[in-house]
This record gives C-alpha cells, structure tokens and sequence, in this order.
C-alpha cells in the first residue's frame, strides 16, 4: 500500500506526524495522525511549591 | 557573498525559543537577506526527509532548541550535526536539560503510569500505552521511544556554542545572529549571548549585607521592590547565574531562578548555589541552620530548575 508521510507537520507548536495510506486506485484508504512527544508535566510538577507552577507549565507550549 | 544556511530546530521544547528569535520583529527581514532558512518547522514547510537529502555540512549553523527526551530528538540531534558546519545549543533545554528535564526526578514508567492511568482527567478503559511500532491494517506506523532520562543536546552529539536562556532575549539572539554574519564567533565550546558576569553584578536591587534569618517564599510573603531579594530571605539563584538578560526576572518584581545557567568555571549549578546560600544563613546553633535550612521549599528542583539535566545529579536512581 503506497504511503505518504507528513514529518513534521510545520507551522504549529508542538510535533506531529500524519501518515496517509492510498489505495489502489489512489484514494486515500486510512490516514493516521500521531504525536511524537510527551515530556510529563502532568508527573513533574507534583509536589511543586505552588508559585512554581504557573511558571513551570508556562513551559508546556511558549508559542 | 552567498547566503548564509541557517537551520532551526526544535527537540523536546516549548517553542518559546522560536517565538523568542521571532521576537527580535523588523530584524528578522534582515536575516532574511542574509541568510537562507533551510529547516524551521515552527515556521517553514521543510520536512525531515528534506535535511535527509542534504550533503553533509550543508548548513552553516544550526539552532538547536530542546533537550534529547526520545529516540526522535536524538535522532535529528544526530542528523543536524551532521547536516551543519555550526551546531548551537539554544536555550536552557538544549544547554542544560531545562524544564523538561525536571522530569528525571522520575523514570519512563512512573509518568506513563500518571499521564496514561492515574491523571483524573485520563480516559483509558483499556489500560493502552503509546508504543514505538503498532501494526494497523495498511501496515506498521511509528512514533519515538520515550527516554527514562532527558539529557542536554552535548550529551548526544558535540555542540560548538551554547546560547543560555529560558527564552535567550531578542536582544541577545540578535547579538549572536549578528556575530554569527559577521564570522565573529569567539573560541568553539563558548557561551555566547551572555555576559562573563553574574546575575547580581548586572542587578539593579540595592545590596548591603547578606545575613538570612528566615527563607521566605513569594507565594506567601510581598518583597519589597529596592532591597536585593536574597538579602530579604527570598531565595535567589543570582549569586550563580550568569548575567546578560538585563535580569528581566528581578526587574519584574521576582528572584532569579537560573535560566540563563551558570558563570564559566561551575561544575554544578545545583550545588554551587546551596553554597551561596548555605554562606549568607546568619546562624549560631546547628539547630539554627537546621531551622532555617528546613524553611526552603523543593530544595532540589529550586536550586536546579533549568539545570537537572546536566546537573552532577543528573537523575534519580533508576
């Protein structure tokens, strides 16, 4: 099955893929969008003195 | 005179390095003129397969933003290097690990567990993980394999200028994008876009003695706006960090926190600034500086919030 990959996909904070699958006759047959990255803000600010964390998460997207 | 080749890439980041280098507005038509722009995801269509093709040593200088957190990162880490004449460190996360690498405080599989199961706003019945490969019906796809450690870009590949900061200033990337036209660089492994200084000795704030009685905390406590923070007992990685941001922080009413990482000649960031503080806790009993020392909140991440990474500590245990 031919494939096309989108890598980066551009223009946006953050990272992202999308690989498209065609079909024989070249339609589109599935097309799968991922997200390549996670760093786990959600964990690390735990336990974080609280006037730390506005300015930690303000590091999750600095767009 | 041929154009400059300049690359900008962004590892595990925020994108506040790009928008900072998008900050230095009017001028950024002047790098324009002087240079090609051949791979900036945040603002140009340049794919991967794109630097792929490129002879090796094709661009002259990269910016690399991001500390290396999976497999993807190191990879482009790798690549860029290869593909660039000048590889720059940008930012606090590809200097020293930055904010992400907060999270070597814990491994792969306690945040999996937090960001996948437990988070209160997760929706996973079927208990599912990210994984490198998964098979679908047209084939396999991919995605990067997540690190248990973030590390800064030199513990990847050999960097050749770090360029500090939690964004580095418009100011300062124009100083460096200006050096960087003009072949003005100095020697290979330099810090550039900073001072040789310390945060204190650029900060405006009045100093007098330093003797602390009491930690205080920001959150809880109104500083007052003429007096050096430190000396007040709000706890203040100036003495350690290195200058060259016009201490944007302080002039806002805030300590330092160490963004711009620290002056030449310090192993450790971490412990370098426990010393300076440890030498103004005014103090006769041990009990006394056991009392004091007590009253500092996350002692570990305050004193290595941007730094973790290359920190001597580097991580917890795994």
């Amino acid at each position: 099955m031919k494939r096309i990959s989108i890598d980066p996909i551009t223009r946006l904070e953050g990272h992202g893929k999308i690989d498209i699958f065609l079909n024989e006759d070249g339609g589109v047959a599935n097309c799968y969008f991922q997200v390549p990255e996670l760093r786990g803000f959600e964990k690390f600010v735990q336990g974080m003195p609280v006037e730390e964390v506005p300015r930690v998460v303000s590091r999750i997207c600095g767009v | 005179m041929a154009k400059l080749k300049l690359g900008s890439y962004w590892a595990s980041a925020c994108g506040g390095c790009d928008v900072a280098i998008l900050d230095v507005h009017e001028k950024i038509l002047d790098i324009d003129a002087a240079a090609d722009i051949l791979f900036w995801p945040i603002a140009l269509d340049f794919k991967v397969a794109d630097v792929e093709a490129m002879p090796d040593g094709h661009m002259d200088v990269t910016l690399f933003h991001g500390a290396v957190r999976n497999s993807e990162n190191e990879h482009l880490a790798r690549l860029l290097r290869r593909k660039s004449k000048v590889l720059v460190a940008f930012g606090s996360c590809a200097h020293l690990g930055g904010i992400p690498s907060l999270a070597n405080l814990y491994d792969k599989k306690e945040i999996f567990q937090y960001v996948y199961h437990d988070s209160p706003s997760t929706v996973n019945a079927e208990g599912v993980e990210p994984q490198p490969t998964t098979r679908v019906p047209e084939g396999e796809i991919t995605i990067p394999r997540f690190y248990d450690t973030v590390m800064p870009l030199d513990f990847v590949v050999d960097v050749d200028y770090y360029v500090p900061g939690c964004p580095p200033t418009p100011k300062q990337i124009w100083n460096v994008v200006t050096a960087i036209l003009a072949g003005n660089l100095p020697a290979r492994g330099s810090v550039v876009g900073a001072s040789l200084k310390t945060q204190c000795d650029e900060c405006h704030l009045k100093k007098n003695e330093k003797k602390i009685t009491r930690i205080k905390r920001i959150a809880t406590e109104q500083p007052e706006h003429e007096t050096c923070y430190l000396e007040q007992g709000f706890l203040c990685m100036g003495p350690v960090t290195r200058g060259g941001c016009d201490t944007r922080c302080q002039l806002s009413g805030v300590p330092c926190r160490g963004c711009y990482g620290p002056v030449d000649g310090v192993l450790d960031m971490g412990a370098k600034a426990i010393s300076a503080i440890a030498s103004v806790i005014e103090a006769k009993q041990e009990s006394e500086i056991e009392q004091i020392v007590a009253q500092i909140p996350d002692s570990l991440r305050t004193f290595n919030r941007f730094a973790i990474g290359a920190s001597l500590l580097r991580r917890k245990t795994l």
